[in-house]
């Protein structure tokens, strides 16, 4: 007996919702991640109108290579994406290029915010110089940790996750679909912390 | 026909990809003119529409079932008297110089 046929609604939405398991769980997984960075955001926006001076901060950061990071997850997305549609088309071959694509795009935009958190350092810029510096890495370093998680997930789904795809052709598809949300919510939260951290 | 619609989605897609980088090198345009409060406003407002945007297209928020839209919009709502509650606080509450932020 497959889990499809004991378990309700993995694969077909549920009536009154409209939303199979997953997609509703992945919404409100992502409704608690709103509230997550949605505080700590309140916290940047509390302490910054509260104080009485703050840095320039395009002078601290390094705004092209946020820039440059911003365009690499943007077309991770992009990826994503086209790589949703091609399995939905059976194409695995083209499936697993773009899934690869999204991975390694995403340790790009790992590797260059690396690189950054390395000037800061090698400039003595640390959480403690300032409660500017303290909510950038803060933020910045929760959002990394979503990448990685991220990464893990999807190459879970590129390599050894797709003899799921065995079991059930649409419930893999299901699956994959809502890592791809996941993925985007993660690209979404880039685009404010972008535009507050490093041109604010 | 199936395809037709495939290639309209992938073209849809790329020229919201562009839209978007575009609004990113607005508000990085915007950031360098100093235009101060008015400034903040912009890039806010940008950085909104470029993530809803993202969120409408890419997360297929505009497809999505009512239960989705409810569960957004009850976050939104408590995440936002969160955030008002002690922003109010803050700007209402006379304050001593020792209670402030020190960079």
């Amino acid at each position: 007996m497959q889990e499809t046929e004991f378990i309700p609604y993995i694969v077909k939405p549920r009536e009154d919702t409209g939303l199979y398991n997953a997609k509703f769980g992945i919404w409100l997984f992502l409704a608690s991640e709103v509230m997550l960075f949605g505080s700590l955001f309140s916290a940047y926006i509390l302490l910054r109108v509260g104080s009485f001076t703050w840095p320039v901060q395009s002078d601290l950061q390094n705004v092209p290579v946020g820039a440059i990071n911003s365009v690499i997850l943007l077309s991770s997305s992009i990826f994503f994406i086209r790589a949703w549609v091609a399995l939905k088309a059976d194409d695995i071959a083209k499936y697993k290029k773009f899934m690869y694509l999204v991975i390694l795009f995403a340790f790009m935009f790992l590797g260059l915010k690396g690189f950054e958190y390395y000037q800061h350092f090698s400039h003595g810029e640390f959480p403690k110089t300032s409660v500017f510096m303290a909510l950038y890495f803060l933020l910045t370093g929760l959002h990394a940790l979503h990448i990685i998680g991220g990464i893990l997930v999807n190459s879970y789904y590129a390599g050894p996750g797709m003899y799921l795809r065995a079991r059930d052709k649409q419930w893999f598809i299901n699956r994959v679909e809502v890592a791809g949300l996941y993925w985007h919510f993660v690209d979404l939260v880039w685009i404010f912390l972008f535009s507050t951290l490093y041109l604010l | 026909m199936e395809e037709n619609s495939q290639q309209d989605e992938f073209q849809r897609d790329i020229l919201i990809y562009f839209s978007i980088i575009a609004m990113m090198g607005l508000i990085i345009l915007i950031s360098h003119l100093q235009l101060k409060v008015w400034g903040i406003f912009l890039i806010v407002s940008i950085a909104c529409v470029e993530a809803g945007i993202l969120a409408y297209y890419f997360m297929h928020l505009m497809t999505k079932k009512k239960t989705v839209h409810l569960v957004l919009l009850l976050t939104v709502v408590v995440f936002l008297s969160l955030l008002f509650w002690p922003a109010w606080d803050v700007a209402y509450s006379p304050r001593t110089h020792s209670e402030f932020t020190t960079f």
